[in-house]
Formats: structure tokens, sequence, C-alpha cells
């Protein structure tokens, strides 16, 4: 993984939380908006490898819904993305609300997502940012057998609680 | 780990303010009862009550040792419910090696659907010739 690249952050708040992830491509930009918009290409890239993406159903206007099932490797597990776009601004921005759904429609997290596309000259830099609230029991059975590599003192747990309870 | 059962009860736990608050301050060592409710106004049955949801949430461990019953934090219920976003992140980058993959085939298929064009070039001056 270029993990040069690709960089992370994230607030203290466990419950809900902020996520910033960005990363360069190299490809035009208008390219990348269709990636992201057309159902056809959207399954080619959506979830993890060894993931698939049965279904995908796509209204690209604001307030349309947009919404993609994960297929788990074993065959059998599913996640359901169901979105609603909020602004739609080609080729270069695109924000929307999104809820993740387990096989049993059980709310696992929800937040708004905003995707902005900076043009490199040829290449892309494609910043998301995400606010996510996490709903329930949204556990290891995720994203099963992806090693985490997250570990966490008991000093910025400590910390983290503090700004916590603060709010 | 946790069961996602475990987990839910972490989460309705952690959902009050003055249990988090009571986390916050066992974050910095052990404390009694005592030593916890003294900045809330609260009456000790009533932190009592806190104590015990966040007990059985295994958020909290109680000393059987002394009299005074110190409680202490318990993190590992807390990393489990941090991890969520982990696995979200995971989510993301993963998704997106992928799509770095998808983009490099779109942009060969893209340049390998442009010769054929090139020879559609040739063959059109060809015919503007004849």
């Amino acid at each position: 993984m270029p993990a040069s690249n690709a960089k992370t952050s994230s607030a203290t708040n466990l419950l809900e939380r902020d996520l910033t992830l960005t990363r360069v491509f190299d490809a035009p930009r208008e390219l990348i908006f269709q990636a992201w918009t057309e159902p056809e290409h959207l399954k080619r890239w959506w979830g993890p490898r060894g993931f698939t993406a049965p279904t995908c159903e796509v209204d690209l206007r604001v307030g349309g819904t947009w919404k993609i099932v994960m297929r788990f490797p074993d065959g059998v597990n599913e996640h359901t993305m169901q979105a609603v776009y909020r602004e739609i601004v080609p080729p270069e921005h695109l924000s929307f609300t999104n809820t993740a759904l387990d096989k049993d429609g059980t709310r696992l997290l929800e937040g708004l997502t905003t995707i902005t596309l900076e043009d490199l000259g040829g290449k892309t830099k494609l910043t998301m940012y995400t606010r996510m609230t996490g709903l329930v029991s949204y556990s290891d059975r995720m994203l099963d057998g992806m090693e985490p590599g997250w570990s966490q003192t008991l000093e910025r747990l400590g910390e983290a609680l503090a700004e916590w309870s603060k709010s | 780990m946790t069961t996602p059962d475990h987990l839910s009860a972490t989460f309705a736990a952690l959902a009050d303010p003055t249990r988090r608050a009571i986390l916050a301050r066992l974050a910095t060592g052990e404390a009694s009862v005592t030593q916890l409710a003294e900045p809330f106004e609260m009456s000790m049955p009533a932190i009592s009550k806190h104590l015990k949801v966040l007990e059985r949430a295994h958020l909290i461990g109680r000393g059987r040792e002394a009299q005074w019953r110190p409680c202490r934090l318990e993190a590992a219920p807390l990393k489990d419910i941090s991890d969520w976003i982990d696995h979200y992140r995971q989510f993301w980058e993963q998704s997106f090696d992928r799509l770095d993959d998808y983009l490099r085939e779109l942009k060969a298929r893209d340049s390998a659907a442009q010769k054929p064009r090139a020879k559609d070039k040739k063959h059109a001056r060809k015919q503007r010739k004849n």
C-alpha cells in the first residue's frame, strides 16, 4: 500500500469520530469523479480486496440516493451503505450523508462524508473527510480478518475520556 | 475481543456523561466510591448505581481486598469500542488501493482504445486519396 501519500487523523471522541484520508491518484479528476458516481465503476473498487459489490444504485442529484451492497469474502455476509447526496459539483466535490447497515438491517454507523478532488496537473489529490457516529455493536465482524494494527495506551485513553467528559 | 453484545453494553454505559466523567477520573488511578462521588452533586446510592452499570459493562473493576473496594478502569472494552473507526479507516484505505488499480486499468484500456482510432484516421486519409 502506498502509505506515503495516505495520511490519517482522528478526533478523540470514541463514538463520534472525524476521519480524514488523503490519497494521490495518477488519473485526471474527471475519471475519478466518474469512478465515484457511476454504478459500473463503483462496483469494481468498492470494499477491500476479496469483497464484491453485487448491487449498486445511483440517483445522482442533490437529495437523490445511492445504495451499494458490499459482500464479504465468505460470499454470505453483506453490509449495505445507503447515502443521500448533499452536494454534487463535478469533477471536484461530492458530499453525502451515509448509513452503514448489516445484513439484518441494523444501523451500524452514520455520518456525513465529503470528497474533494484537487487537480495536480494530470494527477489528482483526493481528500475524504468524514464525521461518523458508531451506533451499535460495530465490531470486529465488520472487516473480519483484517489486522487493525492499532494500539492505544491507557494514558491516551485517559486524555480522550477527559476531553469527552467535558462535552 | 469482546462479543458484539458486550460492545452494545459498552456503548450503553458510555452514553451517560456522569459515567464518562467517572471513567476519566479512574484513568488517573484507583479511587474509592466516596472519592468518585466528590465532584458530583449526587447521593452515594446514585453513584453506586452508575458504578454498577460500568461494572456490568466490564469498564471498571472493584477490588475485593480492601474494605473500601477501590474502583479501577478496565481498558479492554474501550479499546474494542475505539476499533470501529479503525475498521472504517481500513475499509477506505483498502478501497482506495483498489480504486488506484482500477484507474490504472481504465487508463490502459483507454490508451489501447486510442490505437485503433489512429488506424481509423490512416484509413480515412487513404479513403480521401482515393
